[in-house]
């Protein structure tokens, strides 16, 4: 394999050995400390132009699996790796994360220190870029000083038409913001009949298909450059039907009643951290990736019930509306990769669909 | 043969939703009181309460209501006309919002006495009824507020609530008769 | 539920001696957890009867039952001292049958107590696994359903529907036994036949067989309040049909994906909630890795070795966690020591790092045992290798397990191809060096992987190793391959072998290429939180996180996987060594592979090096540490010859060589222990030697028994005659001086030989004279014995109390016939005290019963 090079803006660069994609990229260097999944990590839209550490220290170990797409164009911009096996002969498997990433012209650079990285970024004050090169020389810090993070991250990433997953239950609109395909699975267990929209979709899109339920879906970026026109539209569907936000839309969700968001100094991408279910009073674990977080002090108590926080950062996971069934939570309650444990909110909002058609 | 409808996340959900829509439905928690028909709607005000406190901060006051005669707790509602007492109250209804608490709703007969016995009391704003079952067959003009889950039954059949404070578990069940 | 807060005063029941199925990993959690209970002012009883137990010389003696681990036993400890609860998951399946004995018979409700870590419900089917199937199959888990029988008839009615393979297991067997896999009708009957005699109800179990599957473990915490945290799982390289114990393990789980895992995790809370566990859960599932179906098949709310290796791996502590949450406290509420970010316990922990544990067999000291690795686990030890690959991990604890001196791993190049088959099908104790020999004479991956069910990713990573291994052959002083070959996990030793040189100039090479060792923390956040534990692995990258521990540093090289002989007795003397070290101002430093090793533990070592004990390792932490002294145990000769040729090396061999340079005399009938230190010979004690069976040679004498059986005045002649011996020799230290017999028929005693005390007699001597050896021993070797206090040690050789030593066999475990073990087949031991009437000699030929105390298996 060729000896490629990981380099930080900071001026450091890390030689390791080349694997998928020989392209030469840059992008937001974040590090992934869950424990397995680097399949759903890398198809998960979240990490849209981002370079993703893992601290999983031996990856691909189990090829590459039909059921743990995230998404199936993914477009991270690449994975950086202690050590990397490229096995395709696995139970699941039909092919290798190496062929997976090529055909998708994503690098990936292996023998890399990525201990060493984690506990670096954890030190870092905003975000740090990157590039996977085959030169570490003057030239390739020059471009990479030069890259500017695009803010257009949902739009690249979203479907731009409305498509339909078909079944017999619930009539749920999602929007997609760049959906996560965990939701997804998790609705059609459900028997919902599914429309995806776009996320420019008004409210009168939204309505007009007479849904019994909207979600807005999980994304790449920051929330706040997708404009005023989304927050409209989840202020006025909010006030008809249930709603259920999760990530990027749990913050749209904040931001369309009032509470404002702070980027995190170094996201966070990880499940080991405890989440109390504040009604209940009891602690679950949910795989988080977050690089904003709502303000707590920010939230309109008069419209906005706080309703799951982290305990160890403090940060808001999960927020209600005082006068409606429109609830939202910043972790991903579909697993995939991570605990399962969450997975009841989305029964949660079956159960809010249902008791709105009775009640 | 029992057959469970509702387990005990479920049970927990239903309770966490009544509670979020006692708070859309009250504008907040500001004079509500919440009154438990014995003996497990007792139980589920308590929990109800309990969520409360935890996400608002506020302790909303509990009472009890016991219903006699009643011959067994599995569908005291369908023995005749039951009366309730007000028991285990040590605050005033008047001017409050009262939160009736039931584990099943079947003909409403319990309900109306209970509503005469919280009159007796004094003279609530308001009284709304959450159950966490709603069986059907009603033979008086009543209808709980709150639903944790309607399960249309024969009225042969009979349903069981259990909750984890006195029974070894939460769930609902449907026994054939 | 009762009020946790009201206790004050807890029993702990042991774990008895060490055998097969249960280790030092008992004793270590017991430590951590007393440790807990102070902390929480709660007053710890305990009872156990393992003399190289560490936690005994952790408690006031009169807290400390020195007694067989028996429910009668226990019971009068509740009559005379009357502690609020009791504590079962220390003393494995054993404490869990005992707990259930004593409310059985109503004792638990009599005296009010409270059994910690679950209720009386859980400990009931703990012990029916028939219940505690029922139990899962309502709540929808999957379980392998198992039906009763009472007769062959009424299995031949089953065998239909189960299929063969199928399995046959005694319900509530008497003594413990395993699981029969039987392939045919015959089989079946023989081990029903064999089942029902063993059962306490006369009946058996059938169950589908999962032979082939994979089996995966899972080590969870949960409080009171119902908050679980999974930390870590464990897979088993070796699929169903070898005991896990048995089985090459690796955490976390390589082979799984995250929804497999997910799913198994889930399973584990569900049982965790239903079971009303609070504190460790242990689960193993049989995963079918055609479709993913997978079921429970065991389910262990105790310390085990499975347990063990998942606080190893994570850096989590889970003793120190389960202490609290036993006493009520809620995992968000756990106050861990300073070292641990604030909130280490209630975070899932997260490892970036792999682990590979390989067990140890008895088979060399045990040669006529069935060699066969199968349903019934045979190790008697194991080492674990971390790395940050699969193929660092598992070189590096290949490396400890197939130990060598020199540090170059064993050939299996002379196996015939058929032979090499059959032992792929049919493993052996050298199984992992039959994998690489495959793939060496080029059978593929996927072949390899239907014959032995292994998962094809583990032949992919040995025959990475392999590639690497031409590599470095062909390409003889090639400072890339060096950096490869290191990186991997190859070892300097096997690398000079390679090339044909030595250690030396491979280190010079790696030197000047600046090749070097990088440690990295072990610890529960990969890095999220600036932790600050004490363990350490190494590895070739960028970053070293292990910084000198600064002055008066001792680097105490442990004994690695435990073995038979007298390693359970070493364990217990590295530990007190250890804590003596420490207590003269000495910052230590532990390096060592045996993951069940209770010197790990931080109350011991202030800083733990997780790497093979070879001699490569070995200088890359000495030029880390520069500590000022490094103890080599007396076993380790070729490395103690290279360190002590190092100038800058102060190196001290303990425990000692049990090597001298006389002959052995042939038997022995006393020994006399005698601690000498310059011109003072302090009497330890005087021993009757027993060799139990026809053999009276001295390699027989496994039982011991202080006083000896002599008149007075002739115990205090021998030490006089004793002191006399040692005298006309060069010799220092804990000294055992052998008497026997003038002639077969005399009376008269005569000196044959002299020796250092033993480890084993070590522990019992300390046990008995309350005077700790290990201290003054390695005391003497830092020179901090004070000459005045060792004046001032008072031992009565004559004293009235009786105090017993036997040691225990593997034999019963490992189907061969009952016999009289050697001292080198020893496992572990049993220790008791009485007066003299009570104990008689006689006591201990009762071998039936000592055998049902001693050789007990989880």
């Amino acid at each position: 394999m060729a000896k490629r090079y990981l380099i930080l803006e900071d001026g450091s660069a890390y030689a390791g050995e080349g694997f998928g994609a020989g392209a030469t990229t840059s992008g937001e260097v974040i590090s992934n400390l869950n424990l397995l999944g680097y399949q759903e990590t890398i198809t998960d839209q979240i990490y849209h132009n981002q370079i993703i550490i893992f601290a999983q220290p031996a990856i691909g170990n189990v090829g590459i699996n039909h059921d743990s797409y995230e998404s199936i164009l993914p477009t991270a911009k690449g994975m950086v790796v202690r050590d990397v096996t490229n096995i395709s002969t696995n139970r699941l498997s039909r092919l290798s994360l190496d062929e997976f990433l090529q055909q998708h012209n994503i690098p990936g650079i292996s023998g890399i220190d990525t201990r060493h990285l984690i506990r670096k970024l954890r030190d870092v004050d905003g975000p740090m870029k990157g590039s996977i090169v085959d030169v570490a020389d003057a030239h390739a810090f020059d471009q990479l000083n030069a890259t500017v993070l695009t803010n257009r991250q949902v739009d690249q990433v979203a479907t731009p038409k409305p498509y339909p997953n078909p079944d017999t239950g619930k009539n749920v609109v999602v929007i997609d913001f760049g959906l996560k395909h965990g939701i997804l699975r998790q609705l059609s267990e459900r028997r919902c009949n599914v429309t995806v929209l776009p996320w420019t979709a008004s409210a009168k899109d939204v309505l007009n298909l007479d849904p019994d339920g909207v979600l807005l879906s999980t994304g790449p970026g920051s929330p706040l450059d997708l404009g005023a026109g989304v927050l409209d539209m989840i202020r006025t569907v909010q006030a008809e039907i249930p709603l259920f936000a999760i990530g990027l839309g749990h913050e749209l969700f904040a931001l369309a009643n009032g509470a404002e968001l702070t980027m995190l100094p170094v996201e966070y991408h990880g499940s080991s951290h405890p989440i109390r279910r504040i009604i209940t009073n009891d602690i679950i674990y949910a795989t988080q990736g977050q690089g904003y977080a709502v303000i707590a002090k920010s939230i309109d108590r008069d419209r906005l019930i706080t309703t799951y926080v982290d305990l160890i950062n403090g940060t808001v996971q999960g927020l209600r509306h005082r006068d409606y069934p429109a609830f939202s939570v910043q972790f991903f309650a579909d697993g995939a990769p991570g605990p399962h444990e969450s997975r009841d909110l989305f029964d949660e909002f079956m159960e809010a669909m249902t008791a709105r058609r009775e009640g | 043969m029992a057959k469970v409808v509702v387990d005990a996340m479920a049970m927990q959900r239903a309770l966490t939703r009544i509670t979020y829509e006692i708070i859309e439905r009250n504008k907040g928690v500001d004079d509500l009181v919440i009154l438990g028909i014995k003996t497990r709607g007792v139980y589920l005000a308590r929990r109800i309460a309990s969520r409360l406190q935890q996400l608002e901060n506020v302790s909303v006051p509990v009472g009890d209501l016991d219903v006699t005669p009643y011959r067994d707790d599995i569908d005291h509602d369908a023995q005749g006309e039951p009366e309730v007492t007000a028991t285990n109250i040590d605050f005033s209804v008047e001017g409050k919002k009262v939160i009736l608490v039931d584990d099943v709703l079947y003909t409403g007969r319990t309900i109306r006495a209970a509503m005469s016995a919280i009159m007796d009391l004094g003279r609530p704003t308001s009284i709304n009824l959450a159950v966490l079952v709603d069986r059907g067959h009603r033979e008086l003009p009543i209808r709980a507020d709150f639903v944790g889950k309607n399960i249309p039954s024969s009225q042969r059949e009979r349903i069981k609530v259990s909750v984890s404070e006195i029974d070894d578990r939460d769930a609902v069940e449907i026994q054939q008769a | 539920m009762p009020n946790l807060n009201e206790i004050q005063k807890v029993l702990i029941i042991g774990g008895g001696p060490t055998e097969i199925g249960h280790e030092t990993e008992l004793d270590s959690a017991t430590v951590q957890i007393i440790t807990e209970f102070k902390k929480h002012g709660v007053r710890t009883l305990i009872i156990d009867n393992n003399p190289f137990s560490v936690a005994l010389e952790e408690i006031q003696p009169t807290n400390m039952y020195v007694q067989a681990v028996t429910t009668a036993n226990v019971r009068h400890i509740i009559e005379k001292d009357q502690p609020d609860a009791i504590l079962p998951s220390l003393g494995g399946l054993l404490g869990i049958r005992i707990a259930q004995e004593l409310i059985e018979n109503g004792d638990i409700g009599r005296y009010g107590i409270t059994i910690l870590g679950m209720p009386a419900a859980t400990l009931r089917q703990i012990n029916n696994p028939a219940a505690l199937n029922a139990t899962l199959k309502e709540i929808h888990e999957p379980v392998i359903e198992a039906q009763i029988v009472a007769t062959v008839d009424e299995a031949m009615g089953l065998v239909d529907t189960i299929g063969f393979p199928l399995i046959v297991k005694p319900v509530a067997p008497r003594l413990d036994t395993n699981r029969t896999v039987c392939e045919n009708v015959d089989d079946m009957v023989t081990a029903l036949n064999q089942g029902f005699q063993q059962s306490r109800f006369d009946q058996c179990t059938l169950e589908r067989s999962v032979v082939g599957y994979k089996e995966i473990e899972m080590v969870a915490v949960r409080d009171g309040a119902g908050t679980a945290v999974l930390i870590s799982g464990l897979e088993n390289v070796d699929p169903i049909g070898i005991h896990s114990g048995d089985s090459i393990v690796v955490a976390p789980p390589q082979t799984l994906n995250d929804r497999e895992y997910q799913d198994l995790r889930d399973v584990t809370f569900r049982i965790a909630a239903e079971l009303s566990i609070v504190g460790v859960l242990h689960l193993h599932f049989a995963l079918n890795p055609d479709n993913q179906h997978f079921y429970v098949t065991k389910i262990a709310p105790y310390f085990s070795r499975g347990v063990a290796l998942a606080a190893r791996t994570s850096g989590y502590p889970i003793a120190l966690v389960t202490g609290a949450l036993l006493l009520g406290q809620r995992l968000v509420d756990v106050k861990l020591p300073s070292r641990f970010t604030k909130q280490t316990a209630i975070m899932e922990p997260t490892i970036d790092h792999v682990s590979v544990r390989i067990p140890l067999w008895p088979f060399q000291e045990v040669p006529d045992a069935d060699q066969h690795l199968d349903t019934v686990m045979k190790a008697v030890g194991s080492t674990v290798g971390i790395g940050r690959s699969v193929e660092e991990a598992m070189l590096k604890s290949v490396r400890s397990s197939q130990f060598s001196p020199r540090d170059v791993l064993p050939s299996v190049s002379n196996l015939s191809d058929g032979e090499m088959i059959r032992q792929l099908i049919h493993p052996l104790a050298n199984r992992i060096l039959v994998l690489i020999e495959a793939l060496r004479r080029g059978y593929a991956p996927d072949e390899l992987s239907e014959l032995t069910k292994i998962d094809n990713y583990y032949f992919v990573k040995l025959r990475h190793l392999l590639t690497i291994e031409e590599q470095i052959q062909s390409h003889p002083l090639d400072v890339d391959v060096l950096q490869r070959a290191r990186y991997f996990g190859f070892g300097d030793g096997m690398i000079a072998r390679m090339w044909q040189t030595d250690t030396a100039a491979i280190r010079q090479l790696s030197a000047s290429a600046k090749i070097m060792p990088t440690y990295k923390m072990i610890e529960p956040t990969a890095g999220e939180f600036p932790e600050d534990l004490s363990g350490y692995y190494s590895t070739f990258e960028y970053e070293n996180e292990s910084h000198p521990l600064g002055d008066r540093t001792a680097l105490v090289l442990g004994r690695g996987g435990n073995q038979l002989g007298p390693n359970s007795a070493a364990e217990y003397f590295t530990t007190e060594m250890l804590k003596q070290l420490k207590r003269a101002g000495y910052h230590t430093i532990l390096m060592n592979t045996n993951p069940n090793a209770v010197g790990v533990a931080p109350e011991f070592s202030d800083k733990q090096y997780v790497d093979p004990i070879q001699l490569g390792d070995v200088l890359n932490v000495i030029q880390v540490e520069h500590p000022d002294i490094v103890i080599v145990p007396g076993n380790r000769h070729y490395l103690t010859r290279e360190l002590g040729k190092l100038d800058d090396v102060n190196l001290h061999v303990l425990p000692p060589d049990q090597e001298t340079g006389e002959p052995a005399p042939e038997m022995a009938t006393i020994g006399v222990s005698l601690f000498v230190h310059g011109q003072q010979k302090i009497a330890a004690g005087v021993m009757d030697m027993i060799a139990p069976g026809m053999n009276k040679a001295l390699s027989q004498v496994t039982a011991f028994r202080m006083p000896a059986e002599l008149p007075k005045a002739k115990r205090v002649n021998l030490v006089e005659a004793a002191k006399q011996a040692v005298s006309e020799r060069q010799v220092t230290g804990m000294i055992q001086v052998l008497f026997a017999p003038k002639s077969p028929d005399s009376q008269q005693l005569k000196v044959v030989g002299v020796r250092p005390t033993r480890l084993t007699e070590m522990a019992f001597l300390s046990k008995v004279t309350g005077v700790n050896w290990v201290r003054m021993l390695t005391r003497q070797h830092i020179g901090t014995l004070d000459d005045d206090e060792l004046a001032k040690i008072t031992i009565d050789i004559n004293s009235n109390r009786v105090a017993l030593m036997n040691a225990a066999f593997p034999f019963r475990q490992l189907h061969v016939l009952n016999r009289p073990g050697s001292t080198d087949q020893e496992v572990g031991a049993t220790i008791a005290f009485g007066s003299s009437e009570a104990l008689t000699l006689t006591n201990l030929s009762d071998t039936a019963e000592l055998d049902q105390i001693i050789n007990r298996t989880i």
